[in-house]
C-alpha cells in the first residue's frame, strides 16, 4: 500500500489545527498569576510562538494550494511498519520498564524484537539478555543510578 | 585574571589523567559511531551525555562529548572508505576517492590520508578557536540581558531560516521546540503552563529525553527498518593492507589540507553551515587548485586530503559562535549547547569572564582531542573498521537500552521514560510531515534563556517591550538577523546547487568511463531528519568511480 501525502498542505492543516487549539485553550492551561510581581505574563511566550505556528501553517497551506509548491512523501506500508512496529515495542518496552523493571523489560522485548528482524540464532540472544544485566548493574554500581527494577532483581 | 594566566590555568586541568582518559574514550566512541552508517556523531554525543553527569567537572564532561565530535568526523571517512558508504553526511566528498583507492588495494593509504588530513583540518580550527575566542568575547562584553535575547532570536532564526528545504516549516519547527520547553511550571510566576492536569508534564519536559528521542532513537529504528527491509544483508568491506601514507606523500598533500582546512573554518564558523557543505565546497577549491585535477574521483590523495580536512575543520570553527556568543552553527553543536547548560555552562562572552579557566579548558581539550586522534587513528582504525561488519542487531539493543538507562538517570524519575516514549511517536509525524527536528531541539534549548532574558529585560524596562529595538546593539542584532538569514538562505541555496552540479559533473564522468553504478538502496522515511544525515548515510554514494565490473 502507498500512499503520496502532500508534506506542506498537510503541515499547514495539521500545525494550523494545533495551533487554533492551542490559542483557544491558552486562558485555562496557562492561569494569569493573583498578584503583580513585575514580571510579563506567563502567557506571552507560548502566545508568540503560537501566532507564529498559526502564520507559517497558513503560509504553508498557501505555498501548496495557490503556489503549487509541494513536497510528496511516500508512504509505503512494506517499508515503514517495521518502523512503526518498532516504535509500538518501544512504547511496551517503555511501560514494562516502569511497571515491571528495566532487566524484565528488556529480556522481554529485544528478544522480540530481534525474532522479527530475522535473527534465529541463539548467541544474539545470550548477548542481548547479558548486556541488558550488564548495563543494569553498570549504572547501579559505576554511576550510581537504580534503573526501575523489582525487589528480587536488584529494585 | 589575564588570558594568559587561565591558559596556563586550563592547561593544567586538561591533562589531568582523568581528561585525557576521557578524550581516549570519546575519540573512540566517536570513531566507532561515526563510523557506522546510519548512525552519526550525534548519537554518540547523546548517549555519553548522561553519562557525563557523574563526572566530577563540567568541562571534562565537555571535553568528552568534544572528543566523539572530533573521533565521529574522522569515523565517518572509514566506512566511506571501505564500504563507499558515508558513516555520516560529512564524509560523502571521502567517498569520491576514498572508495576508489581502496579498490586498488590501496585501503591503508586511503585511511591514512584520511587520518592525516582529519588531524591537519581538526588541529588547523582548534589554533583558530584559541586565538579568536578572545577577541570576539571581548568585542561582546558589554552585553545585557536585552542582548541576550536578541542573540537567542539571531540564533534559532538562523538554524530555522537553513535547515530543510522549507522556511515556513523550519520556522514552524522552532516555535514548536520553544512552546515544548514552555509547558511546565514557569520559573518566574509559578505558574503551571500546558500541563492539562497531568503529572508528567507539571514538571516540563526536560532536554535530555527530548534529545534522546527526537534525535538516537529515531537513528536507531531508521536502522533497525532497513536491517529489516534488506533482511540483514551486509555490505562487503575492503580488506585493510600494510601499505601506509609516506612522507612525501604527506607533504605533497599538505597544500590541499591548508586550502581545505582554511576554507572550511571560515564557513564552519557560520551557523548554519555544517561539515556536509563545507566538505565540497573544500573539494571543488582544492580539485581547481590542484596539479592534477584528472585524478579527483579516480582515487586522489589530495581528493581525500580535501574531504576529510573540510569536516574535521568544520569542529573547532563551529566552537567559535557557540562558545563566544553562545549560538550554535548546527544540530551537533546545538547538542554542545544543550551539554553546556545541562552542565550548568552559560557559553556566551560572559563565560571568558566568569568560567575562563572552564572555557579555556574547553578549547585545549579540544586541541589535544586533535592532537591525539592521530596516533589514537593509527592503533585502531583497524580494529573499528571490524565493527562496520559487526550485525546491526548486536548494537541496536545495547544503544537502546543506554538510551532509556539515561534518560531515566537524568533525573531518576520514570517520567522521562514516558516522555522518551511520546517524543518519539510525534517524532515520527513530523518525519511523515516532513519537519525537521533540528530546529525544534534548538527552540528547546534556547527557550530558557530567550526566556529567562526577556523576562528580566521586561523586569527592568517596566514592560517596555520595544526596548529590544530601542537599545541600539540589541536592534543592530535583530536586523541583523533579518539580513543575515535572507543571505544565508540564499548562500544556501547556492551551495546546494553547487554541490549538486558537482554531484551531476561527477556521475557524468563515472558514465563516461562506463563503470555500473550501484543501485541505492530501498530508501523510506527519512527518519532523523537531522542534517540530512540519514539521507547520506542510508545510499551509497554513486562515486565518480564505482565499482568496477
Amino acid at each position: 500500500m502507498k500512499v503520496k501525502i502532500k508534506t506542506n498542505l498537510w503541515s499547514g492543516i495539521v500545525m494550523g489545527a494545533f495551533s487554533i487549539i492551542m490559542l483557544l485553550l491558552l486562558p485555562t492551561q496557562v492561569r494569569v498569576p493573583a498578584y503583580d510581581s513585575g514580571a510579563p505574563s506567563p502567557r506571552i511566550i507560548p502566545a508568540i510562538c503560537l501566532v507564529g505556528m498559526l502564520i507559517c501553517a497558513a503560509a504553508l497551506i498557501i505555498q501548496s494550494l495557490v503556489f503549487k509548491k509541494e513536497k510528496e512523501f511516500e508512504f509505503d506500508w512494506a517499508v515503514e511498519k517495521p518502523c512503526i512496529l518498532m516504535i509500538l515495542m518501544l512504547c511496551v518496552y517503555t511501560a514494562m520498564i516502569i511497571y515491571l523493571g528495566f532487566v524484565i523489560a528488556s529480556v522481554v522485548i529485544f528478544p522480540l524484537m530481534l525474532f522479527y528482524c530475522g535473527e534465529r540464532k541463539p548467541p544474539i540472544y545470550i548477548f542481548t539478555v547479558a548486556a541488558a544485566v550488564g548495563i543494569f548493574f553498570l549504572f547501579k554500581f559505576v554511576f550510581h543510578v537504580s534503573l526501575p527494577a523489582i525487589p528480587f532483581l536488584g529494585g | 585574571m589575564g588570558d594568559i594566566q587561565m591558559i596556563i590555568q586550563a592547561v593544567g586541568m586538561v591533562f589531568s589523567p582523568l581528561n585525557i582518559a576521557m578524550i581516549f574514550g570519546g575519540l573512540v566512541l566517536g570513531m566507532i559511531v561515526g563510523c557506522i552508517p546510519g548512525l552519526s556523531v550525534t548519537l554518540g554525543i547523546i548517549l555519553l551525555l548522561p553519562l557525563t553527569y557523574s563526572f566530577p567537572s563540567a568541562d571534562t564532561a565537555i571535553i568528552a562529548l568534544l572528543a566523539v565530535y572530533v573521533g565521529g568526523m574522522y569515523g565517518g571517512s572509514i566506512s566511506a572508505i571501505t564500504l563507499n558508504t558515508p558513516g555520516t553526511n560529512s564524509a560523502i566528498a571521502t567517498t569520491f576517492d576514498g572508495y576508489p583507492l581502496a579498490k586498488q588495494g590501496k585501503v591503508k593509504k586511503a585511511l591514512d590520508t584520511s587520518l592525516f588530513a582529519s588531524t591537519f583540518g581538526g588541529l588547523f580550527s582548534a589554533v583558530l578557536l584559541l586565538v579568536c575566542a578572545s577577541f570576539i568575547t571581548k568585542l561582546v562584553a558589554n552585553f545585557a540581558s536585552v542582548e541576550y535575547f536578541s542573540m537567542a532570536i539571531l540564533g534559532i532564526s538562523l538554524i530555522a531560516g537553513v535547515s530543510g528545504d522549507s522556511l515556513p516549516k523550519g520556522v514552524l519547527s522552532g516555535l514548536l521546540g520553544i512552546l515544548i520547553a514552555s509547558i511546565g511550571m514557569d520559573a518566574i510566576t509559578g505558574v503551571t503552563r500546558f500541563s492539562f492536569g497531568l503529572d508528567t508534564l507539571k514538571f516540563g519536559v526536560d532536554m535530555l529525553p527530548a534529545m534522546i528521542a527526537l534525535i538516537a532513537l529515531t537513528q536507531v529504528v531508521q536502522k533497525l527498518r532497513d536491517f529489516v527491509v534488506s533482511h540483514g544483508k551486509l555490505d562487503d568491506a575492503n580488506k585493510i593492507d600494510n601499505e601506509g601514507l609516506t612522507l612525501k606523500e604527506m607533504k605533497a598533500i599538505t597544500p590541499a589540507c591548508t586550502r581545505s582546512s582554511a576554507i572550511a573554518s571560515i564557513l564552519g564558523a557560520m551557523p548554519g553551515v555544517g561539515g556536509g557543505v563545507a566538505q565540497f565546497m573544500c573539494y571543488n577549491e582544492c580539485r581547481r587548485a590542484s596539479k592534477h585535477p584528472e585524478m579527483f574521483g579516480k582515487g586522489s590523495l589530495e581528493g581525500i586530503a580535501a574531504a576529510e580536512s573540510s569536516n574535521n575543520a568544520v569542529v573547532g570553527s563551529a566552537m567559535i559562535p557557540l562558545l563566544t556568543l553562545g549560538i550554535p552553527g548546527d544540530g551537533v553543536t546545538a547538542l554542545l549547547l544543550g551539554a553546556f547548560i545541562l552542565h550548568g555552562i552559560q557559553p556566551g562572552p560572559t563565560m571568558f569572564t566568569k568560567q575562563g579557566v572552564i572555557a579555556y579548558s574547553i578549547i585545549l581539550g579540544c586541541l589535544v582531542a586533535n592532537l591525539f586522534l592521530y596516533p589514537i587513528g593509527m592503533l585502531l582504525t583497524r580494529a573499528v573498521a571490524k565493527i562496520i561488519q559487526v550485525r546491526y542487531t548486536y548494537l541496536a539493543p545495547v544503544i537502546i537500552m543506554f538510551c532509556f538507562a539515561g534518560a531515566f538517570a537524568a533525573t531518576g524519575n520514570t517520567k522521562e521514560l514516558v516522555l522518551v516514549a511520546a517524543i518519539l511517536v510525534f517524532s515520527y509525524v513530523l518525519v511523515v510531515l516532513d519537519i525537521s527536528s533540528t530546529p525544534l531541539m534548538l527552540g528547546m534549548i534556547l527557550a530558557d534563556i530567550m526566556e529567562m532574558n526577556f523576562v528580566t529585560s521586561m523586569m527592568s524596562y517596566d514592560r517596555d517591550y520595544l526596548i529590544f529595538f530601542k537599545r541600539p546593539i540589541s536592534c543592530v542584532i535583530l536586523i541583523l538577523t533579518v539580513i543575515l538569514v535572507i543571505s544565508m538562505i540564499r548562500i544556501n541555496k547556492k551551495v546546494e546547487a553547487l554541490n549538486k552540479a558537482q554531484l551531476e559533473e561527477m556521475q557524468k564522468e563515472h558514465e563516461e568511463t562506463g563503470k555500473p553504478s550501484e543501485e541505492p538502496r530501498e530508501k523510506g522515511t527519512d527518519w532523523a531528519g537531522l542534517e540530512k544525515l540519514d539521507e547520506a548515510a542510508e545510499k551509497p554514494v554513486e562515486s565518480p568511480a564505482d565499482k568496477p565490473k
